[in-house]
C-alpha cells in the first residue's frame, strides 16, 4: 500500500512513517500541503494521511481541492483540533475519516485498512480469491487454510492485486505500492514478487496481459475448491 | 465598617442648619417686633396721657367697663398735694409708684416691669402705664407666627430629601445588581445611563476595569488554549514513540525507538519549561510574583552571556557553527538572572537553528546612550527573517506554525516578556554577517 503521509512534525511524521514501513507499506512523508499536492498530482496513492494543522496552507484548503478536482484518493485526517465543528468541516472537505491527536499507532493502521477496504468496494475486513485469504489486520496469507509466507513486498503486490480482482495493474502501478522516492527500484523487482507468488499459491493466481500488466481473475461463481 | 448614607448625611446636616435657621428667625422677629411694639405703644402712651390732661378732670374711665378686663393701660392721676384723684381698674390690680417722673420712665413694681409716660396739666399729674409683659408677649406672638410655615415645611423638607437622595441614587443600586452579575464569564461594562455626574466618573472607571479584566482573562484564556494545543504535539509524538517501542521486533528497531522517546520526551519536557518561562514573564503573571520574582537584584549580563554561550556551544559546534563573545568583564544591570539567562539562552538557540547553514554567531553586550542603556546584539549569518515577518515571529508559537518544529515557539515570545519586564525592549534587523540581528536594549545602572 503507497501512502502519502503529510505531517509537519518532525517526530510525529517520522515516528508514523516508521511504523507503516514496518506494517509494509510505502510511505512518502512530505511536511506541509504544497509539496502534498505536488505529491498527489505525480502519483498514484492509496491513501492520504493528512494533518489539517500545516504551516502555511492549512489541510482543509488541499483536501478542498483534491475533491474539487474530482480525486477520490481516501483520505485520513489526523488533527489536534477535537472540537466537534473541527470534525465536521474535515469530513465535509472531504475527509474519508479523522483521527485526534494523539492517537495510537495500531488505531490508525486499523483505521487505514478500513478506509482501503472500502474504497475498494469490499465490506469485509479481509481478502479472500480462490482459496487464498489475505488478513490486512494480521498480514496473515493463508491458501486452503494452510498459512502462506510471503515476504512484505510480496504480500503487498497480492494485496494491490487482490483490492481490485480483474483490474490490470501495470508494472509501473506496481512499483508504486513496493518503492517510495527515495528507493531505488530493482530492475524486474515485479516479476520477480510476481513468481514468488505463483509459487506459493499456485500458478494461475495471477494473470498475465502481455506488455500491459497483472490482474487476478474475476472469480467464478464458485470458489475453486482445488 | 459601613460608612453614613447620604441620606442620613443630609438629613443629619441639613435638619440641624434648618431648625438653628428656625431659631434665628424667630429671635429675629421677636426682637424687630419688640422694638416695633416699643415704638408704637410709647406713643400710644404718650398720645393717651396727652388726651387725658387736654380733657381736664377725667371722672369717667376712658374705656368701656365690658373691655376693662383686656385693658392692660393703667391711668393714675395726681393732685398736686400727692392725694389721688383717679386710678382705673385694671386686670392686674397693679398700682403705679407714688413718685413720677415726668416723661417716659421704666418701674418695677410688685416685681413687674412698667413702662409709665407722666405729664403734668393744672396741678395735677397724670401717669399711663403699661407692662412690659405685654409688649413681651405680642412679640412672642408674631414670632411664633413666623415660624408657624417654617415649622410646618422642616418635616415636609426632610420628607422631600428623604425621597430625592433616594431617587438621584437608584441608579447606583442598578449599577450595584449588574456588577453583582459580573464574574470571570462575564465582564462586559456596566450601562452608565441615567447616572448622576458624580457617580459617572466611578462608574467608568469600573468599567475601564473591567475591560482590563476582560483582556487579562481572555489573554490567559488563550495562553492555556495555545498551550493545551501545543502540548499535543509533542504528546503525540511520544505516543507514536512509544508505540514504536513496543512494537519493535528486534533490537535494532527497539534501539532506534527507544533513542527517539527520549528525544520525544527532552522535546516536552523543554516545552513545558519554555511554558514557565513565558508564563513567569508574562505581564499579568508579574503581579503574582513580585514577591520573589523581582528584577531588583544585581545581575551581571556579560557573565550571563557567556555562561550561556559556554552551554550552548556544545550544540552549535555539532552544527559547525562557532559562537564568539564580545563586551566588557562585567556588565552590571538590575534584574532577575535566571529570565536574563534564559532571554540569552533563547536568543543564542534561535540563532543556532534558525541560522541554518550559518557559520558564525556574533554575541556582543555593552553600554549604549552614554551608559544609560545595556545592549546585546546576537547576529548570525542565517537566511534572516524578512522584515514583514519580524513583528509576528514574536508571538506565541509562531514558529511552530512554519513547521519549525525543532524549537518551542515560544524562543522570542520569551525574549520579549523578559525584555519588557525588565523595562527594555527587543528589535529584529539586519545582521552586518547577512543573517539576523537581533538587539535587546535593557535599562543599565546608572555609573555613578
Amino acid at each position: 500500500m503507497r501512502v502519502l503521509l503529510t505531517e509537519d512534525d518532525r517526530m510525529i511524521g517520522h515516528a508514523v512513517q516508521t511504523a507503516l514501513r514496518q506494517d509494509g507499506c510505502v510511505v512518502d512523508w512530505v511536511r506541509d500541503a504544497e509539496s502534498a499536492d505536488a505529491a498527489l498530482l505525480a502519483g498514484s496513492f492509496d491513501l492520504l494521511l493528512l494533518d489539517l494543522g500545516l504551516p502555511g496552507r492549512d489541510g482543509i484548503s488541499l483536501l478542498r481541492e483534491l475533491r474539487a478536482r474530482r480525486d477520490a484518493t481516501p483520505v485520513l485526517v489526523i488533527t489536534a483540533r477535537d472540537a466537534v465543528e473541527d470534525r465536521i468541516a474535515g469530513l465535509d472537505a472531504g475527509a474519508d475519516d479523522y483521527l485526534v491527536k494523539p492517537f495510537d499507532l495500531d488505531e490508525l493502521a486499523a483505521r487505514m485498512r478500513a478506509l482501503l477496504r472500502r474504497s475498494a468496494g469490499h465490506g469485509s475486513a479481509f481478502l479472500e480469491h480462490r482459496g487464498v485469504r489475505l488478513e490486512p489486520g494480521t498480514r496473515e496469507v493463508t491458501r486452503n487454510g494452510q498459512p502462506v509466507s510471503l515476504s512484505p513486498r510480496e504480500y503487498a503486490v497480492l494485496e494491490a492485486l487482490l483490492l481490485r480482482p480483474g483490474v490490470v495493474l501495470s508494472r509501473a502501478q506496481l512499483e508504486d505500492r513496493l518503492y517510495g522516492w527515495s528507493e531505488s527500484v530493482e530492475s524486474n523487482a515485479v516479476e520477480v514478487y510476481i513468481h514468488g507468488l505463483r509459487r506459493k499459491l499456485g500458478h494461475d493466481m495471477i494473470q498475465n496481459v502481455r506488455g500491459v500488466g497483472y490482474f487476478v481473475p474475476r472469480e467464478a461463481a464458485a470458489p475453486d475448491e482445488a | 465598617m459601613p460608612g453614613i448614607s447620604i441620606r442620613g448625611r443630609l438629613l443629619m446636616s441639613l435638619l440641624p442648619l434648618f431648625i438653628a435657621a428656625e431659631i434665628a428667625t424667630g429671635v429675629v422677629s421677636y426682637r424687630y417686633v419688640l422694638r416695633e411694639s416699643h415704638q408704637l405703644f410709647d406713643y400710644h402712651l404718650q398720645q393717651m396721657a396727652l388726651s387725658l390732661r387736654d380733657q381736664g378732670a377725667v371722672m369717667t374711665p376712658p374705656v368701656p367697663n365690658e373691655e376693662r378686663e383686656q385693658f392692660d393701660f393703667v391711668v393714675q392721676i395726681w393732685n398736686a398735694d400727692g392725694s389721688k384723684v383717679y386710678l382705673s381698674q385694671t386686670r392686674s390690680r397693679a398700682r403705679l409708684p407714688d413718685r413720677a417722673t415726668l416723661g417716659f420712665a421704666d418701674v418695677v413694681t410688685d416685681g413687674e416691669r412698667w413702662r409709665v409716660f407722666s405729664t403734668l396739666a393744672r396741678g395735677r399729674v397724670i401717669q399711663v402705664g403699661q407692662p412690659y409683659q405685654v409688649r413681651e408677649r405680642i412679640a412672642a406672638a408674631a414670632a411664633m407666627r413666623s415660624l408657624t410655615p417654617l415649622l410646618v415645611l422642616a418635616p415636609l423638607v426632610a420628607i422631600a430629601i428623604w425621597w430625592l437622595v433616594g431617587r438621584s441614587l437608584a441608579p447606583v443600586d442598578r449599577v450595584a445588581s449588574d456588577l453583582r452579575r459580573r464574574d470571570e464569564r462575564r465582564l462586559d461594562p456596566v450601562s452608565d445611563e441615567r447616572l448622576p455626574s458624580e457617580i459617572e466618573p466611578m462608574v467608568r472607571s469600573l468599567n475601564g476595569l473591567l475591560e482590563r479584566l476582560q483582556h487579562a482573562f481572555a489573554a490567559q484564556r488563550a495562553f492555556v488554549a495555545d498551550a493545551a494545543h501545543e502540548l499535543r504535539t509533542p504528546i503525540t509524538a511520544l505516543k507514536l514513540q512509544a508505540g514504536l517501542l513496543g512494537r519493535a521486533r528486534d533490537d535494532a528497531q527497539r534501539a532506534d525507538a527507544l533513542a527517539q522517546l527520549h528525544a520525544g520526551i527532552d522535546r516536552s519536557a523543554h516545552l513545558v519549561d519554555q511554558l514557565l518561562t513565558l508564563a513567569r514573564n508574562e505581564p499579568q503573571a508579574q503581579t503574582a510574583q513580585a514577591a520573589h520574582g523581582s528584577p531588583s537584584a544585581q545581575v551581571d549580563l556579560a557573565q550571563l552571556v557567556r555562561e550561556a554561550a559556554a552551554e550552548l556551544h556544545p550544540i552549535a559546534e555539532a552544527r559547525g557553527t562557532t559562537i564568539t563573545v564580545d563586551g566588557p568583564q562585567t556588565l552590571v544591570l538590575r534584574g532577575d538572572a535566571s529570565a536574563l539567562l534564559s532571554l540569552v539562552r533563547n536568543l543564542l538557540d534561535n540563532a543556532i537553528r534558525h541560522g541554518a547553514g550559518g557559520r558564525r554567531i556574533a554575541v556582543s553586550v555593552g553600554f549604549a546612550d552614554a551608559g544609560a542603556v545595556a545592549r546585546l546584539l546576537v547576529d548570525d549569518d542565517g537566511p534572516g527573517i524578512s522584515p514583514e515577518e519580524r513583528e509576528r515571529v514574536f508571538d506565541r508559537f509562531y514558529g511552530r506554525a512554519t513547521g519549525d518544529d525543532a524549537g518551542s515557539g515560544l524562543g522570542l515570545a520569551i525574549v520579549r516578556a523578559v525584555a519588557e519586564r525588565h523595562g527594555g525592549k527587543v528589535m529584529l534587523g539586519e545582521s552586518p554577517l547577512g543573517g539576523l540581528r537581533a538587539t535587546v536594549e535593557l535599562p543599565a545602572l546608572s555609573q555613578s
